[in-house]
């Protein structure tokens, strides 16, 4: 259970070699265990150049992939995972556990304990969720909080040092880098006994506990007769336990109301100590029943010293908060548009912010727009071939606005204008985007009284929450829509 | 030598970072390594730079010190580097200690006879269980870090040496109870104990109190290799895969525990589980995977040890967390997880593939852990991905595809759902839900849609060639499925030709099931749809693959009218390797002709030599040899298509060889007849040759190209017929014919030689004029004589005659000319000259030794010709 190397690549499609590797590591003794483990079938990890070939290849980053390469674009090559094989002088090296995140491509070569051919099933293979791991701790210490470059380099300048630390022989101590970051600093205290690894040292000063609860609804409506629509609400309680005291345990429960939507789904930080069968076994996969576990969701835990994510959990609200429906008709060189969004009537009508984007794909720039709001304002951009309509931080007190309009576009010229692999013909939607504060969707809550803490001194507790859209699609009614298999009714 | 500066390091470490292998092959490689030691005491170099020094040997050690007496040196230095510190702090003492320690574990110096591990070994014991070693260990706040990094180097010699720490599990044990340090102790201990009983195991003995033993080898004593050497033979998997647990498993069973060791076996393992929540997720997972494999095949070790654990870990969103569940679930099975438990955590894998909150990379590799699933009672063959039993397509409705997916996700839900469209047939449920079959069909004709889109990325079709190729793998057996793809692939190759590569790719490699329709409905999609220019060029390549003995009329009407817009010569080459494969396919008739008139009519003369060849292997090949020929390679006759033996048997097989000359041509008799000059060339044949083609250049074009001469066969020895070869003068003047000779050999293969050059001479091209009726025949010869002026030319020359006369002259030599004579003195000679020129002769009153001749021509260019064939008659006899 180790890893033979470990790269960042960041992604730089102007560039010659259309990337560059920013961190490279080797891990010589897991090396010499390769060499033992996989015998005849044993493939060295190379050096960072070849390597950096091979992977954007497969990955399907480098520029040329105007002619039918069958080493990448055969039919038989699939991947299903994000672990390949990589052609590299004449062999493969496999596995190679990759992925792109924010331009920046993670990579790593997890060690097999036993010969590569046949290769063994990905499952059996321990590195496999190994390298995962620290490709995602990476991933989260170098994106936590950093804004602009100049930060970033600054992070993955910290990269060698930290990994020294989590990973100094190729074996992951610690997917946290944060984690490893702070023990470097907290070295000179003393530790007592018993104290988590996770947690790199204590806190000194006022007892605090700050729970703040972030669900995300997404939809996708059709306003069609054999298409259902959909909508998910997704939760994430982040907390942060400033408690004295080597491993304070602390009891946190969320709570709902008596219309609230039971929590399903329910992943647990693993500083949770101890869990519920029924908070186990509430999940979305089964068919909705009354008898549905509807809380109070009670999470024992001890925590750590960083800001954490108790839980996430999703949800199936009875109502979209917000339905609508958009309707596109082509008329030569125009097309005619009709919005209507209504917000339900048990939904807080208070938004921090609250539009619709209305972008068109796979044609010219807009040259005209004409166009009557009920409510609200539109911005045009005329080159992104994109519509905004700004609702603003509260719907009428009909709960239902509508646009109606024409729009007018120029010839397309292939490289500016936005490109979708969805949106042909007449399919197009509309996205809304908003953000409702100290609310929840579900109803779900954490009071005051609803935190117990067993450490010296009250806590002050505070509580948040908000409700935000993440991925909101309203189709266009008139023409097909992409379909999830929850949508089709018979 | 003294020390390199900083800028300097940091430039050597930059190049060498840059390629390692560049840099050691170059100047300065061999002496690095060196240098690197000696500059680390430097008083010069400065922290930082020695760290970057020290960072370097951690990754490539085996570069500078590259085999193990280097190594043990190295270490060594390392080691005396070490103790030489000052005591204050130090930001050197943790890489040393991994240094020292990598060098000698990548350099496989590791061993009771090292020096280095001798002195390592004991110090880092020493260090890990908080022993003071002195002021030259650093300051009190340098312990922990030091004491966990000891550890961790305890930890990393155990991996690779197994056995090492077999000695001293019983201090280990004894330091769980007490020590800070819990995770790197938990872990040194599961592996160290993991270890201790796989050697046993094999060396047929119980722990030998092992895990209660208190002493150790420290404080200077002797190391205790024992345990390490028997192990050495066999480096042990930290956590081995599942099907090289096998092994481990009756090799766990030989080992006989006693009562007290079985106790304090359980005993230990249940203290490490009890504290495992302190360790890190990672952590914890790797001491389940230690502890698992460590207990699996052990009797009288129940599992249940673990059962206390499990609830906490399926609930968590950890990926390590949740392998390691499925680790002990393949190593214990119904020991530890009953059929409601493998239930429960088949639903929170199947959510975990689809949470929401969890990144996409984890989503597929869970995926994947559930089609590789390891269940208590598995029904299928074991190896194969395939949906466990308990995971209905109720529980499954979340993990379908959609086009909205990323390519990965796509085609890994979509796998899911042939399988479960497979027991969807089986079943022949229907239930409320729209079918899966029926999802599956929208699902691709979705992606065909996209594939389809003109200029949209080449990966949305490798997309949908990969779903393709995935369905008609996974559903091989339903026409209900095929049927539907084949034509769906069809319209999408009408709507975007550019595609035929993929086409090509995929009929090479999924099975007849679909290959074959999708094989007849693509061909009847080319031929009925001839394109212009850019897709004419992808419907050759089509062509070429999927045309066979079907369809042979259309196929062939098809080729007839690309041939005319063939113009460039990639065109010209893609046409022709349709016609190479329906050579193959056994199409014999309109092909010749196709071949024949290709022969003559492309402007690449490349394309016509293949043209030309083909069509001579057509003619003079059987079927089965053939197929040889055309076929990959001559041992293994042809299977692959065409593409793949375009670029290897073919070229071998076909490349045109140039070879010394097989034949001798040379000028047989004048055929004064016909209406133009025939040469005869007779043939000696030195060589048996199959198949001979025989091409003529007329230099300086004084006559029209001249077409190839062909024979089948020629074998020395045997008699051959004179060949003709017809000559079209573009003036009557004699010309040089350059010859080549394109032929097979017995042996197949395919040569080509040049002959020495024929002579065409100018009475080679002599005809005579249509006989007039007897008795008009002067009239005849006088109108002709009239009709020469005033546009040609008379003239009169002396013609010398040789020892028999006039009359032996004109019989040997213009015989066939003549239209009236009057032997032995007078002869009138009418000569056509081709193309449009004649030459008049009167030779009259001859004496002994000579004989005036009067001549006249239409074309005064002739002239010093025919001087000079009369002045040679006489010398030709």
């Amino acid at each position: 259970m180790a890893q033979r190397a470990v790269w960042l690549i960041s992604h730089e499609p102007g560039s010659p070699l259309c990337g560059t590797v920013r961190f490279s590591r080797r891990y010589p003794t897991v090396e010499k265990r390769a060499t033992v483990f996989n015998g005849a079938s044993y493939v060295p990890v190379p050096e960072d150049g070849p390597f950096l070939k091979a992977l954007l290849f497969e990955l399907r980053l480098l520029r040329d992939d105007k002619d039918f390469s069958e080493s990448r674009d055969s039919c038989s090559h699939i991947n299903k995972t994000s672990i390949y094989a990589l052609p590299i002088g004449g062999e493969e090296l496999w596995p190679v556990v990759a992925f792109m995140k924010n331009g920046m491509i993670y990579a790593c070569v997890p060690l097999v304990e036993q010969t590569l051919s046949p290769r063994p099933p990905l499952i059996s293979i321990s590195g496999i969720s190994q390298g995962f791991e620290l490709l995602f701790g990476v991933q989260g210490f170098l994106y936590s909080g950093q804004k602009n470059d100049s930060e970033l380099n600054t992070k993955l300048s910290q990269l060698p040092d930290l990994l020294l630390q989590a990973c100094p022989f190729g074996t992951l101590l610690d997917a946290n880098l944060q984690n490893s970051l702070d023990s470097i600093n907290f070295a000179s205290v003393t530790h007592p006994q018993k104290q988590p690894t996770w947690k790199a040292g204590t806190y000194k000063g006022k007892p605090q506990v700050s729970i703040s609860i972030t669900e995300k609804v997404k939809s996708m409506q059709y306003d069609k007769q054999d298409i259902a629509d959909t909508w998910q609400v997704i939760g994430v309680v982040t907390c942060k336990c400033d408690l004295e005291g080597s491993m304070p345990n602390v009891t946190i429960s969320l709570s709902l109301p008596t219309n609230g939507s039971p929590l399903q789904d329910i992943l647990v930080h693993p500083c949770v100590t101890s869990l519920d069968s029924a908070i186990l076994t509430s999940s979305s996969i089964d068919a909705a029943d009354d008898s549905a576990f509807s809380g109070p969701y009670k999470f024992p835990l001890t925590p750590p010293l960083e800001s954490f994510n108790l839980c996430y959990y999703t949800s199936q609200v009875p109502v979209p908060p917000i339905l609508g429906f958009y309707q596109v008709k082509e008329e030569e060189v125009q097309l005619k548009i009709t919005v209507n969004l209504k917000l339900h009537e048990s939904v807080k009508n208070s938004f921090e912010f609250c539009e619709a984007r209305i972008p068109f794909y796979n044609r010219g720039p807009v040259t005209h727009v004409e166009y009557k709001v009920s409510f609200g304002q539109l911005e045009v951009f005329r080159e992104k071939s994109l519509l905004i309509w700004n609702i603003g931080q509260k719907f009428p007190k009909s709960m239902e606005i509508s646009l109606s309009g024409t729009v007018t576009f120029g010839a397309k010229s292939h490289e500016k204008q936005p490109f979708d692999q969805i949106c042909i013909g007449g399919t197009a939607y509309l996205k809304l985007h908003f953000r409702i504060l100290d609310y929840t969707l579900t109803g779900c809550y954490a009071d005051q009284h609803s935190v117990q803490v067993f450490a010296s001194g009250k806590p002050k507790i505070s509580t948040y929450r908000k409700l935000i859209s993440s991925d909101y699609y309203i189709w266009n009614s008139k023409a097909p829509a992409p379909v999830t298999y929850g949508s089709l009714l018979l | 030598m003294g020390p390199t500066s900083r800028e300097t390091w940091a430039q050597r470490l930059g190049t060498f970072r840059a390629s390692p292998s560049a840099f050691m092959a170059g100047p300065e490689g061999e002496d690095l390594g060196r240098h690197l030691l000696s500059d680390l005491r430097s008083e010069k170099l400065s922290e930082p730079t020695k760290v970057s020094l020290l960072a370097l040997s951690l990754e490539y050690p085996a570069q500078l010190w590259p085999d193990a007496p280097a190594a043990e040196v190295a270490a060594t230095s390392l080691l005396d580097t070490l103790v030489l510190l000052p005591p204050r702090p130090s930001a050197l003492r943790r890489p040393l200690l991994l240094a020292a320690t990598t060098a000698l574990a990548a350099g496989g110096a590791l061993g009771p006879t090292s020096r280095a591990s001798r002195r390592l070994l004991p110090l880092l014991l020493g260090l890990a269980s908080g022993r003071d070693l002195g002021r030259s260990f650093g300051p009190a706040s340098e312990q922990r870090p030091l004491q966990a990094t000891a550890w961790e180097c305890l930890r990393e010699l155990e991996s690779c040496k197994p056995g090492l720490l077999g000695g001293c599990l019983g201090l280990l044990r004894g330091l769980l109870g007490q020590e800070a340090a819990v995770q790197p102790l938990s872990l040194l201990l599961a592996l160290a104990l993991r270890n201790a009983l796989v050697i046993q195991a094999r060396a047929r003995a119980g722990l030998q109190g092992l895990l209660v033993a208190g002493g150790c080898p420290t404080e200077g004593g002797p190391w205790n290799w024992m345990l390490a050497e028997e192990g050495d033979a066999h480096l042990q998997p930290q956590a081995p895969s599942w099907p090289a647990a096998e092994e481990g498993e009756c090799c766990l069973a030989m080992l006989e525990l006693s009562p007290e060791e079985a106790r304090e076996l359980r005993a230990a393992v249940a203290q490490l589980l009890d504290i495992s929540y302190l360790l890190t997720p990672v952590a914890q997972a790797q001491l389940l995977w230690l502890l698992g494999w460590a207990l699996r095949g052990l009797r009288g070790q129940p599992p249940v040890l673990f059962k206390p654990q499990l609830v906490r870990l399926l609930g968590t969103a950890q990926l390590t967390l949740l392998h390691a569940v499925l680790a002990l679930k393949a190593a214990f099975g119904e020991a530890l997880f009953t059929a409601q438990d493998e239930a429960l955590l088949l639903r929170r894998l199947t959510l975990a593939a689809q949470h929401p909150a969890l990144p996409l990379p984890a989503h597929l590799f869970y995926l994947h852990c559930l089609l590789n699933f390891p269940e208590n009672w598995p029904l299928g063959p074991a190896g194969e991905e395939a949906a466990p039993l308990l995971l209905g397509f109720q529980l499954c409705r979340g993990l379908l595809p959609s086009l909205l997916h990323d390519p990965m996700a796509l085609l890994a839900r979509l796998h899911l759902l042939c399988l479960l469209c497979v027991e969807d047939e089986e079943k022949e449920e229907k239930g409320q839900d729209q079918s899966p079959r029926q999802y599956l069909e929208e699902l691709l004709a979705g992606l065909r849609q996209r594939a389809a889109l003109d200029g949209g990325p080449r990966a949305l079709a490798t997309l949908c060639f990969q779903a393709s190729y995935l369905v008609a793998r996974c559903l091989a057996g339903q026409p209900v499925v095929l049927t539907p793809l084949t034509h769906g692939l069809a319209q999408l190759y009408r709507a975007r030709p550019a595609l035929a590569p993929h086409f090509v790719d995929l009929l090479d490699r999924v099975g007849p099931e679909l290959g074959e329709p999708l094989k007849v409905v693509l061909r009847q999609e080319v031929v009925s749809r001839p394109g212009r220019d850019e897709a004419l060029r992808w419907h050759l390549q089509m062509l070429a693959r999927v045309a066979d003995g079907d369809a042979q009329s259309a196929t062939l009407g098809f080729l007839q009218a690309a041939a005319a817009r063939c113009t460039d010569c990639g065109l010209q080459q893609a046409l022709l390797q349709v016609c190479r494969a329906l050579l193959r396919a056994g199409v014999g008739g309109g092909l010749a002709d196709l071949l024949q008139a290709l022969a003559r009519q492309l402007e690449d003369p490349d394309g016509r030599d293949h043209a030309r060849l083909y069509y001579i292997l057509l003619a003079h090949l059987e079927e089965p040899k053939l197929g040889v020929a055309l076929g990959p390679s001559l041992a293994a006759p042809a299977l692959a298509s065409s593409l793949v033996a375009e670029n290897q048997g073919f070229a071998a097989a076909l490349m045109v060889q140039e070879a010394p000359a097989p034949i001798r041509l040379s000028m047989g008799p004048h055929r004064a007849k016909g209406p133009v000059p025939v040469l005869q060339l007779q043939v000696e044949v030195l060589e048996q040759v199959y198949s001979l083609e025989l091409r003529f250049r007329v230099e300086r074009q004084l006559y029209a190209p001249l077409g190839a001469v062909h024979v089948p066969c020629l074998c020395p020895g045997r008699p051959t017929r004179p060949l003709l070869l017809p000559l079209q003068p573009r003036r009557p003047a004699p010309a040089r014919l350059a010859v080549r000779a394109l032929y097979t050999t017995p042996s197949g293969l395919t040569c080509h030689a040049h002959l020495p050059p024929l002579l065409v001479n100018f009475a080679d091209l002599f005809l005579p004029f249509p006989q007039p009726p007897e008795g008009a025949k002067l009239g005849f010869f006088e109108e002709l004589w009239d009709s020469c002026l005033p546009k040609g030319t008379e003239s009169r020359l002396w013609c010398p005659l040789g020892p028999h006369g006039l009359e032996a002259l004109v019989s040997r030599h213009l015989e066939p000319f003549v239209v009236v004579a009057q032997p032995p003195t007078s002869y009138l000679i009418a000569i056509r000259l081709p193309p449009d020129s004649r030459l008049l002769l009167r030779l009259e009153a001859a004496q002994a030794d000579g004989v005036p001749v009067a001549l006249r021509t239409d074309d005064w260019a002739v002239l010093p010709l025919v001087g000079d064939y009369l002045r040679g008659l006489s010398a030709a006899g």
